[in-house]
């Protein structure tokens, strides 16, 4: 059950169950002390009983045992520590690597839906929950249970009209609680989403913080911001009192009880049907046996809000992964797409479209921006699947190759590079991760690089910042041309850059394209018109559909959207301020 | 501007530091401490209660008709009323310290979010959005757990001994004695594992990985369309996995450490009685009245059962205060660096000249590598002064320091003839509007969007910003119009939109100095000629800093600055630039070769050629 709640793996239930098992361990050999003070008290009592004197030999014997039961519990309770967390964090940690892996393998529309503060969220944050409940609450939860229920049935045999008095209101609050359920639940949710909505508005002022320099937003002056705190102050507010409000009251119940056993066992004693000894034990045991129940009663809530990870976990998991077969080989580069039909959700942004794209040559998608030219490309590289219609490359339907298979015979140049803070040969290395160090120091000469790595403190050594922030734009750019130049993939999607940089920076991005595309298939996405004006073939989509093909020659002369472009473009050109 | 903190710059630390910070609320703290101690000395009632109840019993117990039940049931009821009194004062003390404890987080968050925003720029480019959002997420959210739970309880488990030195007097002192004996060893064992230095370096350790975590997942995230092309999987990404394999390690190894004192702990608190029968049998060899000695050595029993709950409270104050206070110090490291200096004696810009004046910078602080190097030109009132120059010449570092995204190191810069340090912040935003390459659009309406340039601005205002920036056709035809979420489900906006709207708000602006930093990002044709359409509204008549990466852009300036390597290379208007035959000609040269690239090696539009030129 609990391996199902959680998702945990084989490995992870398995020592989940030996912390429980030892957490069991640990509470039972937390009863014996109890059992020998009762003895003890006994021993003490029984020269008021008329017994005789003291018998402190007999004293001492129980005081040796209870010794012996305190180390016996020390070390249980060793045992139950190694046990529970190691258990919890090897699980967490794979539980990690496990979602991070999961995230690499959904399509990525997902991440079009999900922004990036609620992805982090989902990996830390309720990995953490996930963690803490695996290492505090579950354990300790049903070691409780296990305890309570065991004392329930020896007081039960020993006296069940007194464990009657003593357990009387346990079912009323348990269904105070488990009843609440729905409420809590329903409270935390809410609480979450109000948590969320901070970290996302949190991060988004970050990011924008520049904007929020220049225009005198700091702190409160963001209303959105301060908002999301405010609500998440409330919300956090009312979740803690509607919790307080359902174990408050269970808990008084329960303490009641108490008073219930000396009312019973009085009235039982002076009727003559309870011994002293018996009376002594349960007033003893009322003042202990609350103390695990509450516990249960605290950590119920706790469980149930970290249900809500859990099931968070869940949905993620459930999102359809892409799948295909791993061992198919492409013949050809040929790419064709056949009446494709796609939308990134209800509407649909391509229709119908269908076009070859001829293997060796540059094919170029032009078009005004939304007119689909991305998405295409995006297709083809299968980051997303086509709601109609088949693309097809080799003559082989790209639904039936898995996506990892697929991506081995395309490299990319994205124009919004990704690096990592890593060393610039590692970035590099991203295009294939066997390549030697002298293979990235040619890829790197090719694309131009190498010339501003050496001037870097380190050379290809130095470690670039998270993203990649201490170098230029150009620069960046030819990195990922170098990555993609390693990786050699016969299929190029090249979107060209939008970004114009400085002039020779420029120069040397161009110069690292054109080793890039020598003798390979080139779908490449142009801004500037005039950059394919030697494509073999330009594609001119306008609004999912493709209105013109052809070279740049036979569109210039049809003088339809293309000619009109690219005249409105080479006007933009030389656009000047103050003339 | 937090003036207190100025005064005040040396900031407590520890225990000391999470008590300043109830400083918010004090009133609830201090309640909710004051019930929780109530709450917790209310508890042991029933134990007392039950100790009557046994008196009574065993004081009879030869003669049972004499029994006084009347007496036992009334205790029976003191011990039941008590146990619940003590749950409904305890549940006010909690409601009252998270009441507490909220508010303090709001207000802490509050003042966090507004002091980072007053830092120089290079904090932010030094500190990855990740860590930072961490700490207003856990760090600050942590003091929840101190505030509302730790601090009562520690009120509480204080209380205990209190009552255990009164009730040791009033009793038995050398049983009360023995009942304390081990309570010191329990708060010795705590100390010794939560104190000690060890402990606060695996805290330290346990933090750091926890950071590095959080930000490589970060970029993970980030670049998961990377990973998805380059076919890496999980393992090759060493960063996030060796961040989450460090952070299991640290998180485990920390954990461990604290094992032995817990379990000492745990073991002592769970049987004081062991300490209390002893030496129970050793007084009893002189004792004369022996039924009170047994009633005596039957309450502190009875009483060592009360004492493990709140003792059991102290354990959690100790190992939870431990990680709240170094969460709290990486808080307070970002509080302590200095923001930007405020003038206490603002002065008012005379005229809207902007004039850097010798003017040298460098990012970091030991003075390497100067950004600018004695760098003086003026933008004159009412012209277009243009920089350009390659990536990392100094001109966006230029444009930065007009909005006081840092400070010069050495030189001036003057607005109106008064240094930007010597203007109030406000003055200054009311003088300059900037438009930034990298646009930043907040998920919310386009029209608050635009809003940004001028809070108050009616909507009549914002839609007339709106149709100068070329922006008000596609807006009315998004679906809920000025009042549509940007980034929800189903919302685009092309670049060129984008930039659009950032020109819109300002415009509504309308401060008399713009700084422009020329977007580097190609339009789609239509767009792009859109978005000259809109930086011609926004130019018109106001002193204006262009950073151009377009040459062809600057050609109609009044005046050119070419930077090179953070000086000035040349000065003047595009033709007599291009005579000069130096950096700026050579620069339009590439240029002009850059905008005729093809990607093959044909040109099948050669006979079009270049752009035409001025």
């Amino acid at each position: 059950m609990l391996k199902k709640a959680f998702r945990l793996s084989d490995e992870g239930s398995k020592s989940l169950n030996r912390a429980i098992v030892a957490c069991v361990i640990s509470n039972i050999t937390l009863l014996f002390p109890f059992a020998i003070v009762l003895m003890i008290l006994l021993t003490l009592l029984e020269p008021l009983m008329g017994g005789g004197p003291l018998d402190t030999s007999r004293l001492w014997l129980w005081t040796g045992l209870g010794v012996l039961a305190a180390v016996l519990y020390g070390v249980a309770y060793g045992v139950e520590y190694d046990k529970t967390y190691t258990a919890a964090y090897k699980e967490c940690e794979s539980l990690r690597v496990d979602v991070a892996e999961r995230m690499r393998r959904l399509p990525l529309s997902f991440f079009n839906r999900k922004d990036l503060a609620e992805l982090t969220t989902n990996i830390m944050g309720d990995c953490a929950t996930i963690e803490h409940c695996m290492s505090h609450i579950v354990p300790s939860m049903i070691a409780n249970c296990v305890t309570i229920s065991l004392t329930c049935l020896l007081l039960a045999v020993y006296d069940w009209r007194m464990s009657l008095a003593m357990f009387c209101t346990f079912p009323l609050s348990l269904l105070l609680i488990f009843g609440s359920r729905s409420i809590q639940r329903r409270f935390s949710e809410r609480h979450m989403k109000a948590k969320l909505e901070a970290s996302t508005q949190m991060q988004e002022y970050l990011e924008g913080i520049k904007v929020v320099k220049a225009f005198g937003l700091e702190g409160e002056k963001s209303r959105a911001l301060k908002n999301s705190f405010d609500v998440m102050k409330k919300e956090s507010i009312y979740l803690e009192a509607v919790i307080g409000a359902f174990v408050l009251p269970a808990q008084m119940l329960l303490r009641v009880a108490s008073g219930m056993v000396v009312l019973v066992g009085v009235y039982l004693f002076t009727g003559g049907s309870l011994g002293v000894i018996p009376l002594l034990t349960f007033l003893l045991i009322s003042l202990r046996i609350y103390g695990p129940v509450t516990t249960l009663l605290t950590l119920a809530p706790e469980f149930f809000h970290m249900q809500i990870s859990a099931k968070r976990m869940q949905t993620l998991r459930r999102e359809p992964e892409m799948s295909g077969q791993n061992h198919v080989e492409l013949e050809d580069c040929n790419v064709a797409l056949h009446e494709v039909s796609f939308g990134y959700n209800e509407a649909e942004v391509i229709h119908n479209l269908t076009v070859d794209i001829p293997q060796n040559g540059v094919t170029a998608l032009v078009g005004p921006s939304g007119s689909g030219k991305s998405t295409v490309s995006r297709l083809i590289a299968r980051f997303w699947d086509t709601d109609f219609g088949d693309i097809t490359i080799g003559g082989k339907r790209i639904k039936e190759v898995d996506p990892e298979q697929l991506m081995k015979y395309m490299s990319f140049v994205f124009q919004d590079v990704v690096l990592f803070n890593d060393t610039v040969a590692n970035n590099i290395r991203l295009g294939r991760q066997n390549a030697t160090d002298e293979e990235v120091l040619r890829v790197a000469k090719l694309a131009r690089c190498d010339e501003f790595v050496q001037t870097l403190p380190q050379g290809y050594d130095t470690v670039i910042g998270e993203n990649g922030c201490t170098i230029s734009g150009g620069e960046r750019q030819r990195i990922s041309i170098a990555r993609a130049l390693l990786k050699d993939a016969p299929i190029v999607l090249l979107d060209e850059a939008t970004a114009s940089l400085d002039p020779e920076n420029e120069v040397l991005i161009q110069e690292a394209i054109n080793e890039l595309v020598k003798g390979r298939t080139v779908i490449v996405i142009a801004h500037r018109l005039r950059t394919v004006a030697g494509a073999d073939k330009i594609v001119v989509l306008d609004e999912g559909k493709v209105v013109e093909m052809g070279t740049g020659e036979e569109l210039l002369q049809k003088n339809g959207l293309f000619a009109r472009l690219y005249n409105i473009q080479q006007e933009s050109f030389g656009w000047s301020v103050g003339a | 501007m937090d003036t207190r903190k100025e005064k005040s710059p040396k900031r407590k630390k520890g225990m000391a530091r999470l008590l300043q910070l109830t400083c918010y609320k004090r009133g609830l703290v201090i309640l909710s401490c004051i019930l929780s101690a109530i709450s917790t000395v209310i508890s042991f009632v029933p134990f007392i209660a039950i100790y009557f109840v046994l008196r009574e019993l065993l004081a009879h117990l030869s003669d049972l008709s004499a029994l006084d039940t009347a007496v036992m049931i009334r205790w029976g009821w003191v011990a039941a009323g008590s146990a619940v009194a003590a749950v409904a004062v305890n549940f006010g003390a909690l409601m009252a310290s998270h009441v507490a404890a909220f508010n303090t987080l709001y207000q802490l968050k509050l003042e966090f979010t507004n002091h980072i925003a007053k830092l120089p720029l290079g904090f932010h480019t030094q500190n990855s959005s990740g860590k930072l959002r961490k700490i207003a997420d856990e760090n600050i959210e942590k003091l929840e757990s101190f505030i509302a739970h730790q601090l009562p309880d520690l009120a509480g488990s204080l209380a205990a001994p209190l009552c255990i030195l009164v009730i040791l007097f009033v009793v038995d002192w050398r049983l009360g004695l023995a009942s304390l004996v081990p309570v010191v060893i329990g708060y010795i064992a705590l100390a010794k594992g939560y104190g000690g230095k060890r402990a606060k370096f695996f805290v330290q350790k346990y933090n750091t990985s926890l950071e590095d975590m959080n930000n490589a997942s970060v970029e993970y995230v980030r670049g998961i369309s990377v990973v998805k092309a380059f076919n890496q999987t999980i393992f090759s990404f060493r960063k996030f996995y060796e961040t989450i394999r460090h952070y299991t390690e640290y998180v485990y190894s920390y954990t461990i450490s604290f094992k032995w004192p817990m379990a000492i702990f745990m073991v002592v608190i769970n049987n004081i009685y062991l300490f209390i029968v002893p030496m129970a049998i050793w007084l009893s060899g002189s004792v004369t009245d022996y039924g009170t000695f047994a009633l005596s050595v039957l309450f502190y029993i009875l009483f060592s059962f009360a004492m493990t709950a709140p003792f059991m409270k102290l354990m959690y104050v100790s190992s939870g205060a431990m990680q709240v206070s170094e969460g709290i110090s990486r808080l307070d490291e970002i509080l302590d660096t200095p923001p930007l200096s405020e003038t206490a004696s603002p002065k008012h810009p005379r005229g809207h000249d902007v004039v850097f004046d010798k003017v040298s910078f460098s990012y970091n602080a030991e003075g390497e590598h100067e950004a600018l190097r004695n760098v003086s030109f003026t933008a004159q009132e009412g012209q277009i002064t243009a920089l350009v120059g390659p990536s990392g010449s100094g001109k966006s570092t230029l444009a930065h320091l007009i909005p006081r995204f840092y400070d010069v190191d050495e030189g001036q810069l003057r607005i109106g003839g008064v240094d930007v340090r010597e203007m109030a912040y406000e003055e200054l935003m009311q003088q300059v509007s900037f438009v930034f390459q990298d646009v930043f659009l907040f998920k919310q309406s386009i029209f608050e969007n635009i809003r940004i340039g001028s809070p108050h601005a009616t909507r009549d205002e914002v839609e007339q910003a709106a149709r100068a920036a070329q922006c008000h056709d596609f807006i009315e035809k998004l679906p809920k119009g000025y009042d549509t979420i940007i980034g929800a489900e189903g919302v685009h906006l092309s670049g060129g939109e984008r930039q659009r709207l950032v020109i819109a708000r300002a415009i509504l602006k309308n401060t008399p100095i713009i700084v422009l930093d020329e977007a580097t990002a190609f339009a789609d044709p239509e767009n792009e000629h859109r978005i000259q359409k809109a930086f011609e509204k926004l130019m018109r008549g106001k002193t204006v800093i262009i950073i151009a990466h377009r040459l062809a852009t600057v050609r109609g300036a009044d005046k050119i600055v070419v930077m090179d390597d953070g000086v000035v290379a040349e000065t003047g208007r595009h033709d007599s630039l291009l005579a000069q035959k130096g950096r700026y000609a050579r620069m339009w040269e590439s240029y002009t070769s850059a905008i005729g690239w093809t990607i093959t090696e044909k040109d099948r539009f050669a006979e079009k050629e270049v752009p035409a030129h001025a």
